[in-house]
């Protein structure tokens, strides 16, 4: 167990470092300099040369990349080269509001995925195929797309939530959870959807497993085969998908921001792109990598826990 | 772990399929409605996008000032947009662009992980170590956010960024590769073929990759898929061709704005999009072959058996000491062949029957049809099977449910499949012990240790507080007769209870359940095709030949006159052997194969393989009287024992048409055989 800790954690490491790598290099093999991108498009060669000079830009390039490794070491992600601002304090602040989008969708997918695909496998029939279809369907509408249709629906014409926008949840606790409804609920409608899909397909593997006739043969009563025996059987399945879930979340939350003007990782992620931001976009990628890299450990965690096999090991 | 919802619908058929699974027409998956609507959806959009500049009524940057905003008219099907530029000929205008690019991420991620996939499978351990832990990193990565770093450093290109994505995909289809070619590999064929010398690029394009060949599709259509949405997703974040072109993110986008106002011009794109991801999706399932969703069974029919009981009811048994008496039992699959046919026996309290016979002759399913666990679309159509007085054949599922554990019940034939793998010892004796016995929780937990140490578990505690996985297979066939044991049942059935066991271990087990049913008076119908284990515990014995019981009667007798040609094959297969010595494969020397259900001959269903067959055979015969009260189905038995003529073991060989493979199956594979014959 303690073997499998130390190589997780080493992945980890491996994985971050992995991910300040490719975007250091993607930065230096790119014709942009960072001087450039400082002053604007009104620059002088020369001007910009001297700027990349003071930002450190012609050292050599691995001085740079230590100097870099150095500061994120310390938590230092650097300043905006846009307006000056530090990275770091602004993802701090934006974090939260992205993680809390993610969580809440991937909870709810979570409730309702498995209430569809387990109805669907204990019901089977025309039940079954009416949900998993729709499920497939559900899967592939674009987040953008049903997102708009939300508003329509539930801003627009019933007046439930506010279209867009985000309100502090230190301000106003209320206004911050129906700022987020209809952002949750649209990043639901597929991950539910691929979570229904995963528990219909974990509860019929379960449910034909030879230790469910094992315990039907000692006429147990079929509420506790399913939601006690096969239940936890496609649990495994499940919380994997969970995690992923929640990680795809989080790193595609970038349309969602847009969508409904939520500053959150993703949206900074998107500024930093359009303005060619290079040590916002580095700061981007890495924070959003050391999230989804403590996801996966907190995910591998959970799923030995769950598995007798690897718990007992 | 992937950033992308790739391998998230993880019920896509990750196991290989052969290749030689074609019929002539239509391919399989285009047969299945979503399959169909999928392919001809993308080949329409594409031809249709392609070729949008020929047809389209309105060039894309061309305004009808007067028409802004408009909903769908003769002059502009789908309607304007803000700017009164026509929405049917900007949607296809702008399809080529996404449909091209997703298609560039899946060559690029295929390009890249299915060779590493195919190499790693080849070459060992060594190197699939380090070629999984490159791509474990990969799959950490946030892909939709370096994706925006990409965008950032080299600008809005498309195709490029799409081919970046591609890269990073690609460890997630190299897991899924990998995988399917280790499977595909460990097959025989591939090693067959590479003992005849092919070279391995040759090995991976003969044998490997045609196997791969549906997972590929099926991987494929669902990357397509999430590529068409992440080029529409990046073209809605403005990272998509400039206006005025066309781009159905940046159409959606823009309708996002006039929500308020114009909800239609949300509807078009958006529609477009949707139908051409789901086309994808659709295909995806069609090829993995998911529409078998529909043939979810919903509920255990048994409409003919119920009738037969309304007929009949309750009975004394001709036998007024018998616990159980079996008469004319047929069991078949609905609208399907028969399985097991007038199967007739009778069993006295503290007796042993055994079932035994080859796989594939009807024994496991007559044994579940005791406790109505026959598997779904398989029912009793006929006869009777009653138990204590009382008819099993139509009782309602919540009566039987009642009999199951507390006065039947059952142990199988794969004791380390048996046991519920996620929980305890402990929890699985202690649920029954307290449902059954009504006992408290220490109670129950004080029952449980009592009862494995009555199989002959020594440490029991340390054996409640372990889980499945953590025991021996003699072990778990302890914990499972222990379980068997919870709701003090009068009748065990145990299917072939020995067989995946090692020899020592089986007959402890055989002295084990020899030892129950002295101490508490158990009966017990053992199923087996193994004539030792009869020998050694049954009182009683009915061979079973293709669904129907062709000899039975006291063990006694049936083994040392058996008058069956097939009982005298089986005992001509099965030598003697001393305990505790390997035990050759039995069963292994009769010639020819037990004909599957659906067709069986008229007359004898043995004939095909008995060494006297007749023409008399072939016409249907009654039963006829043996071994006191047993009997015995063959039209010579009289015959056969007057000139005294034994099973010629020796001579089988030279009769047997090439071709003809022995049956050498030790492990019954009954569900397997049956299941072939319900296609
Ligand atoms: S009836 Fe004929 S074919 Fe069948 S077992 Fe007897 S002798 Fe053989």
């Amino acid at each position: 167990m303690l073997g499998y800790v130390a190589r997780r954690l080493a992945m980890a490491v491996g994985t971050v470092l992995a991910a300040v790598v490719i975007s250091f290099l993607l930065v230096h093999i790119s014709d942009s300099t960072p001087g450039a991108v400082r002053l604007g498009p009104g620059a002088t060669e020369a001007q910009i040369a001297a700027e990349n000079e003071v930002l450190g830009w012609n050292r050599p390039l691995v001085v740079q990349f230590f100097d870099y490794l150095g500061d994120l070491v310390r938590g230092d992600l650097g300043t905006s080269l846009i307006d000056g601002r530090s990275i770091g304090a602004d993802l701090a602040d934006r974090v939260p509001v992205t993680a809390s989008i993610a969580l809440f969708a991937t909870l709810l997918s979570g409730v309702v995925g498995v209430c569809i695909g387990v109805t669907a496998a204990v019901r089977g029939g025309r039940v079954s195929r009416f949900l998993m279809t729709g499920s497939g369907v559900a899967l592939s509408l674009p987040a953008f797309w049903v997102g708009v249709l939300l508003v329509y629906v539930l801003a627009i014409q019933t007046g439930l939530f506010p279209a867009t926008g985000y309100v502090e949840f230190a301000t106003d606790p209320a206004g911050w959870a129906t700022s987020l409804a209809i952002p949750v609920l649209t990043l639901t409608v597929g991950g539910a959807a691929i979570i229904a899909r995963t528990a219909n397909a974990g509860m019929r593997e379960a449910l034909a497993q030879e230790h469910i006739r094992t315990l039907r043969a000692m006429g147990t009563p079929e509420w506790r085969i399913r939601y006690v025996h096969a239940l936890r059987f496609a649990s495994l399945p499940v919380v994997s998908v969970l995690g992923i879930q929640f990680i795809a979340l989080f790193g595609g939350s970038v349309i969602i921001e847009n969508l409904f003007a939520l500053p959150g990782l993703g949206q900074a992620g998107q500024f930093a792109a359009a303005s060619s931001d290079i040590p916002a976009l580095i700061g981007v990628v890495v924070v959003a990598t050391v999230v989804v890299v403590i996801t996966n450990l907190l995910l591998d965690l959970l799923v030995a826990a769950l598995d007798p096999k690897v718990r007992t090991a | 772990m992937s950033v992308l919802p790739l391998d998230a619908a993880d019920d896509v058929a990750t196991e290989p399929v052969p290749p030689a699974q074609r019929r002539r027409g239509l391919p399989y998956f285009l047969r299945r409605p979503g399959g169909l609507f999928g392919a001809v959806w993308l080949v329409f959009m594409l031809a249709a996008s392609l070729t949008a500049s020929l047809w389209r009524p309105y060039e894309v940057a061309e305004q009808d000032l007067a028409n802004r905003l408009a909903l769908p008219s003769g002059a502009h099907l789908l309607g304007t947009d803000p700017l009164g530029r026509d929405l049917l000929s900007r949607i296809f205008s702008a399809g080529a662009e996404p449909l091209l690019a997703a298609a560039v991420t899946v060559l690029v991620a295929f390009g890249i992980g299915l060779p590493l996939a195919l190499i790693a499978a080849e070459r060992g351990r060594r190197v699939e170590r380090v070629i999984s832990r490159v791509t474990e990193v990969f799959l950490a990565l946030p892909a939709t956010i370096l994706l925006l770093a990409v965008i950032g450093v080299i600008g809005v290109r498309t195709f490029i960024i799409m081919a970046i994505l591609g890269v990073l995909i690609s460890a997630a289809v190299y897991r899924v590769m990998l995988g399917v070619a280790q499977s595909v590999r460990q097959r025989l064929y591939v090693d067959a073929a590479r003992v005849n010398g092919l070279g391995s690029l040759r090995v991976n394009l003969v044998h490997v990759l045609p196997s791969m060949a549906t997972v590929v599709a099926v991987q494929a259509a669902q990357l397509y898929g999430i590529g068409l949405l992440i080029v529409a997703g990046l073209a809605f974040l403005g990272f998509g061709p400039a206006e005025p072109a066309p781009s159905w993110g940046f159409m959606i986008q823009d309708a996002s704005s006039y929500v308020f106002n114009a909800p239609w011009l949300l509807v078009p794109t958006g529609l477009v999009l949707a139908l051409t991801v789901v086309a994808a999706n659709e295909l995806a399932d069609a090829i993995a072959g998911k529409a078998s969703i529909a043939r979810t069974p919903t509920r255990r029919k048994r409409p003919l058996a119920r009738a037969i009981a309304a007929a009949r009811g309750d009975a004394a048994p001709a036998d007024p000491a018998a616990i159980l008496e079996v008469r004319d039992l047929d069991v078949s699959v609905d609208d399907g062949p028969a399985l097991v046919t007038g199967v007739s026996f009778t069993l006295r309290p503290g007796r042993v029957l055994g079932l035994v016979g080859e796989s594939g002759c009807g024994k496991t399913m007559t044994a579940r049809s005791l406790m109505g666990l026959l598997p779904d679309g398989v029912s009793v159509s006929g006869g009777s099977i009653l138990w204590q007085g009382r008819e099993l054949v139509a009782l309602p599922d919540k009566e039987l449910t009642a009999i199951r554990g507390r006065e039947i019940a059952m142990i199988s034939q794969e004791p380390m499949v048996a046991l519920d793998p996620m929980f305890s010892i402990a929890y699985q004796l202690v649920q029954p012990l307290r449902r059954i016995r009504g006992a408290g929780k220490a109670e129950a937990r004080t029952i449980a240790a009592e009862l494995l140490r009555q199989v002959g578990i020594v440490d029991a505690e340390r054996v409640l507080k372990s889980y499945p996985h953590e025991l021996s297979g003699g072990m778990a066939q302890r914990v499972a007769i222990a379980l068997a044991l919870t709701g003090e049942p009068k009748l065990l059935i145990a299917d072939e209870p020995t067989t995946a066991l090692d020899v020592t271990v089986q007959a402890e087990i055989l002295s084990l359940l020899r030892a129950l049913v002295r101490d508490t008076g158990l009966s017990v119908v053992i199923v087996s095709h193994d004539l030792g284990v009869v020998a050694d515990i049954c009182d009683d014995v009915a061979v079973m030949y293709a669904g129907a019981v062709v000899e039975d009667g006291s063990a006694v007798a049936v083994l040392d006159e058996p008058a069956h040609p097939y009982t005298m094959a089986l005992l001509g297969a099965n030598p003697h052997v001393p305990d505790g010595e390997p035990v050759p494969e039995r069963l292994a020397s009769i010639p020819g194969t037990v004909p599957p259900p659906g067709s069986w001959p008229t007359g004898c269903r043995f004939a095909g393989r008995c060494q006297f067959v007749q023409e008399k055979c072939t016409v249907p015969f009654p039963a006829l009287p043996a071994h006191g009260a047993g009997s015995v189905l063959c039209v010579r038995v009289d015959e056969i024992a007057r000139a005294g003529a034994t099973w010629e073991a020796d001579d089988i060989g030279a009769e047997v048409a090439p071709g003809a493979g022995l049956t050498a199956e030790p492990i019954a594979t009954e569900p397997a055989a049956t299941a072939g014959g319900i296609r």
